[in-house]
């Protein structure tokens, strides 16, 4: 590993604090909550109610120029407010965060008053912070996070469970000699395999800690650096232990590989002389009147005394060699060093004690509060997206709201920014998910609202007064230790929503089952590249859901289960579809989060994503094609293309947009050529003869890669409808039957006019995509061409247009298609698939879900309409719409042909 | 029939080893994640090219004992970090050692399928 050369900043905080000068302070500072860059802040305020004033607990902001938050840092100002705006704690622990904040600050101020000979503001001195609060809370991130705002190193996290508090300040220690020689030649033999049976057997009797044992009873690993340090007892036998290791593998022999023990300065010492921070975690975990000696080491770091000298008990012990003493001063104090300490509240376990009164008084704990729904929402949106998109909504709502894309683009800069820190890109789920941040927002405040509630069922502490007294039963202290909810419950359950697994099909999906040739690997079909945020909230709440079962149900809490089922479909996690009469314009969580790459607004990313799509198309159509997309056609193209088409009217047209193949206009810049539909049924009323001929149609292939690009598939979904056989059945056809009782009033098939029987027929406002039920269907005939000759096929449409789901049914289409057909919500299967008709039957139960029953039927009526199923080869069988999709002998009754390059209107010239 | 011909691609090595690390990388991330402590993440990258592209890229730093990954985890131009796949550690020792050194680092360990 090379290291850079350090810039000037960096050894800022090493030097002494009396030794900061005006030059220095102009390159530490860095403020946070500035008045055209507010900072989050949570805190009590009093709030007037008609009149009355309460004190409440609020989100608000810093904004001053005068007195901003003050972080004196060695990084540049942009990774600043990139790491403190995206890993900022979450609300109820920001006044700590502040307080942390101050107080590494204050010192600092001092001097630069004194440099700037103002009478100092503050006369504080203490270097320590302390806070107590559940497991998992985020105490040492929140530690670590302050120490790493101001530099770029790791600061230090020292585990004090079981150990002895006097070893922060002397330690006793294997040394391995220059090189680390020893460990390194262990690892390297275990690593090889070629270490010694005995060795490895004695390995093993290592500390446990620092052994890692694989399930073959095979040691996997040495945690080294925690052996050097694993405090005097458990060095002594480590040290035996090496010895023999070292003799057996002939390793004492080599000059480098020296093995001994020494007492030296232990972590809080060597932090106070490097001037850097350290975190004293789970302080209250350590063993029991081991702090003595820290206890004017204490005063020392709280600014209650100027000097303090402590002495190193382990000198001369066993003839190790070491310091004598060490003199923490005052005027040595460096600008980097802080310690934080942390605690478990003393309920946590036996291993957590009630510390000394006077180690309470001195270092002042923050205990941390229970977390709010806010809390849950932000770090939920921290997980998901990598910043607390909804903390910052919340703060800045009005400007949000006011600029929603340019509010977007500065969660992205910071996003971005932040990503640099961390030396890798962006994840796409979280990029796709940031540029639709008001899904997320959305989302999280659901799962935030259902996780408090969950939190509140499974605190035994408080289920008698919280409104789960029901559960008193099922929720005892054991089962809430166990399966509490918590921050890192939630952490697990969004890492197992991130990889696309196998799902578990819906329990209605009809199923085929091929039972022949098992002894065979099945023959798969192309893998579909998915898009890890197309089905993003599915996976997460249908992860959600096992665990609510796992972690009640089927463990025999059948109350905790029925009220987190309840809580699931109150705060809206599951599709609303799956409810009853539960058609609001209120997204799900998982519709929320389902996120296909289209629906960026951006057009200019949709024109990247619709030429690259287009440009594949058009090489697999013509494999001699070797050109880059940049040679087919550039994005500037492209993007001209989907403006063009976004700004026009076509559906009354029936106008079209579909691929353009033809070399000429496609390099000329057109990669979109316009196409119209045109009506049998239209001429048929005109009593006119069809003006156009096959060759005139547009190529099955063209108009099937349409519906795969982003704007333009949308557009010309919307375009395929028409009202036409309408007129030719009023007053001749009695209606196939209807539904208007299942439908709305106010739709267009409750809009009950005598003289028209027809608008009883929801097969027809199925056929003209009117129906209240928002489903519809309809078919096209294009141009066609294989082995079987030149042809027009027919392409039958179902959509569900409030899902924005469409199955389109017709011949094989190009693979290079099938991942965009996905993000474009389009089922497309091949009816000479020998699956289609389950395929076909799965979509169809998928897009008629939450619809009653008979609209299956009332969708088979309405494809009638356009398809003869009166065929010979048909009659006395009652087909199925799978069946009359997949034939290719079903005939059109009136076609609607998708001809090419015309600019007339629907009908005969 | 359309005649361009691919173009020779006169992309500069070093460019294409960047794009190829970026690519990899976020196929690594489409894998999923595991949260490790102070906002460190752990991304599985498939033993082959992708692994290759990434144990290859400048800055990247490979860590293959757990005092190597202690070395690069205290070593603040670090900022990827590389596990090979018979590297001598545990998801479990990764997330000890992250534990006790609050910095945020990204690691990609190599998995074979």
């Amino acid at each position: 590993m090379t290291k850079k050369k350090t810039k000037d900043t960096a050894a800022l905080l090493k030097k002494k604090i009396t030794e900061l000068t005006a030059d220095d302070f102009a390159q530490l500072e860095k403020p946070l909550g500035t008045s055209s860059r507010p900072f989050p802040m949570w805190g009590p305020q009093r709030i007037e109610h008609g009149g009355r004033s309460d004190i409440e607990t609020v989100l608000s902001f810093i904004a001053s120029d005068s007195n901003p938050l003050m972080i004196f840092s060695e990084r540049s100002y942009e990774e600043v407010v990139a790491l403190a705006y995206c890993d900022m704690p979450v609300p109820s622990m920001l006044p700590i965060f502040k307080d942390g904040l101050e107080r590494r600050a204050d010192p600092l101020v001092r001097q630069k008053d004194i440099i700037e000979g103002r009478q100092p503001q503050n006369e504080n001195f203490n270097r320590t912070q302390m806070m107590i609060g559940d497991p998992g809370h985020g105490k040492s991130f929140l530690g670590a996070l302050q120490g790493r705002l101001r530099t770029k190193g790791s600061v230090e996290i020292f585990d004090c469970g079981g150990k002895n508090m006097n070893d922060l300040l002397f330690e006793m220690v294997l040394d391995f000699g220059a090189g680390d020689a020893l460990p390194k030649a262990i690892d390297k033999r275990l690593k090889a395999g070629s270490l010694e049976e005995i060795s490895v057997g004695l390995l093993k009797t290592l500390p446990g800690k620092a052994v890692t044992v694989d399930a073959d009873g095979d040691v996997k690993s040495i945690d080294w650096t925690y052996l050097k340090n694993a405090g005097a007892d458990e060095v002594q036998a480590a040290f035996d232990t090496l010895k023999k290791v070292s003799t057996i593998e002939g390793l004492d022999n080599a000059g480098g590989n020296a093995l001994g023990m020494n007492s030296q300065f232990g972590p809080l010492i060597r932090a106070y002389q490097e001037n850097r921070e350290i975190v004293l975690d789970e302080y209250n975990k350590s063993r029991e009147g081991s702090d003595n000696a820290l206890q004017t080491v204490i005063q020392f770091m709280i600014g209650e005394i100027r000097e303090t000298t402590v002495d190193n008990p382990l000198k001369n012990k066993d003839n190790t060699s070491g310091p004598s003493s060490f003199t923490f001063k005052r005027e040595d104090m460096g600008a980097g060093f802080f310690v934080t300490f942390t605690g478990n509240k003393t309920e946590d376990g036996l291993t957590t004690r009630s510390l000394n009164k006077s180690v309470y008084d001195r270092l002042k704990p923050d205990t941390l509060p229970d977390p709010d729904v806010i809390d849950w929402q932000h770090r939920i949106c921290q997980m998901m997206v990598g910043l607390p998109v909804s903390t910052l909504y919340t703060t800045f709502k009005d400007e949000a709201d006011k600029d929603p894309e340019a509010f977007g683009e500065w969660l992205m800069w910071l996003r971005k920014t932040k990503a640099e820190v961390e030396g890798a890109p962006v994840p796409e789920l979280q990029e796709t998910l940031l540029t639709n941040w008001q899904n997320v927002v959305q989302a999280s405040e659901k799962l935030a609202l259902f996780y408090d509630r969950w939190a509140g069922m499974t605190d035994a502490e408080k289920i008698t007064y919280n409104g789960n007294a029901d559960l008193i039963e099922e929720v005892d202290e054991e089962y809430a230790k166990k399966e509490g909810m918590s921050f890192r419950r939630i952490k697990q359950h969004l890492e197992e929503a991130i990889p696309i697994r196998a799902r578990m099909e819906p329990v209605d999906s009809p199923v085929k089952l091929d039972m022949k040739s098992w002894s065979k690997s099945p023959k798969l079909a192309e893998k579909v590249e998915e898009n890890p945020s197309l089905h993003f909230g599915s996976r997460l709440v249908e992860y959600i859901e096992r665990m609510t079962y796992e972690k009640s149900g089927s463990v025999g809490k059948n109350k905790l289960y029925n009220k987190l089922q309840k809580a699931m479909e109150e705060y809206g996690l599951r599709d609303i579809s799956l409810q009853e009469g539960a058609r609001s314009r209120q997204k799900s969580v998982e519709e929320s989060l389902n996120i296909s790459a289209f629906s960026d607004r951006d057009l200019g990313k949709q024109a990247v994503l619709a030429r690259k799509i287009f440009c594949d198309f058009v090489r697999q159509m013509d494999p001699e094609i070797k050109a880059e997309d940049d040679q087919i056609v550039t994005s500037k193209k492209f993007l001209d293309a989907l403006q063009y088409v976004s700004t026009k009217e076509t559906a009354p047209t029936n106008e079209l947009f579909v691929a353009n193949r033809d070399p000429e206009s496609l390099y000329a810049g057109n990669p979109l050529v316009a196409a119209i539909i045109k009506d049998a049924a239209v001429y048929a009323a005109a009593d006119k003869e069809l003006d156009f001929s096959l060759s005139d149609l547009v190529h099955h292939d063209d108009l099937i890669a349409s519906f795969a690009l982003p704007t333009v598939g949308a557009k010309n979904l919307s375009s395929v409808w028409d009202q036409n056989i309408r007129p030719m059945t009023r007053g001749d056809a009695k209606p196939v039957a209807n539904d208007a009782g299942d439908a709305d009033a106010t739709t267009p098939a409750n809009q009950n006019t005598a003289n028209n029987p027809m608008d009883h027929d929801e097969a027809m406002y199925i056929s003209e995509n009117r129906s209240s039920h928002g489903i519809a269907t309809t078919s096209v005939q294009v141009l066609y061409n294989d082995e079987d000759g030149e042809r027009p096929v027919s392409v039958h449409i179902v959509r569900n247009e409030q899902r924005g789901k469409t199955l389109v049914v017709s011949e094989k289409a190009p693979s290079k298609l099938l991942a965009a057909f996905r993000e474009a919500g389009v089922i497309h299967v091949d009816r000479k698939d020998p699956m289609a008709k389950t395929k076909i039957e799965t979509a169809l139960t998928d897009l008629t879900r939450g619809m009653p029953a008979s609209i299956k039927d009332r969708l088979t009526d309405a494809f009638k309409y356009r398809n003869d199923e009166d065929a010979e080869h048909l009659r006395g069988k009652n087909p199925q719409l799978a069946d009359l999709m997949i034939d290719p002998d079903v005939d059109m009754l009136y076609a609607k042909f998708v001809v090419k390059n015309d600019k007339r209107a629907n009908g005969p010239k | 029939m359309m005649q361009i011909n691919r173009q020779e691609n006169d992309m500069p090595t070093e460019t294409l080893k960047e794009v190829g690390a970026v690519v990899a990388q976020q196929k690594a991330m489409e894998r999923g994640v595991r949260f490790l402590p102070h906002g460190s993440r752990l991304f599985s990258v498939a033993a082959g090219w992708e692994s290759t592209m990434i144990r290859q890229d400048k800055g990247v730093v490979s860590c293959d004992t757990l005092l190597t990954l202690e070395e690069a985890m205290q070593d603040e131009d670090a900022r990827v970090i590389f596990i090979p796949a018979d590297a001598l550690m545990t998801d479990d020792d990764i997330e000890k050692i992250c534990q006790r050194n609050g910095i945020v680092k990204t690691l990609f360990k190599e998995v074979t399928e």
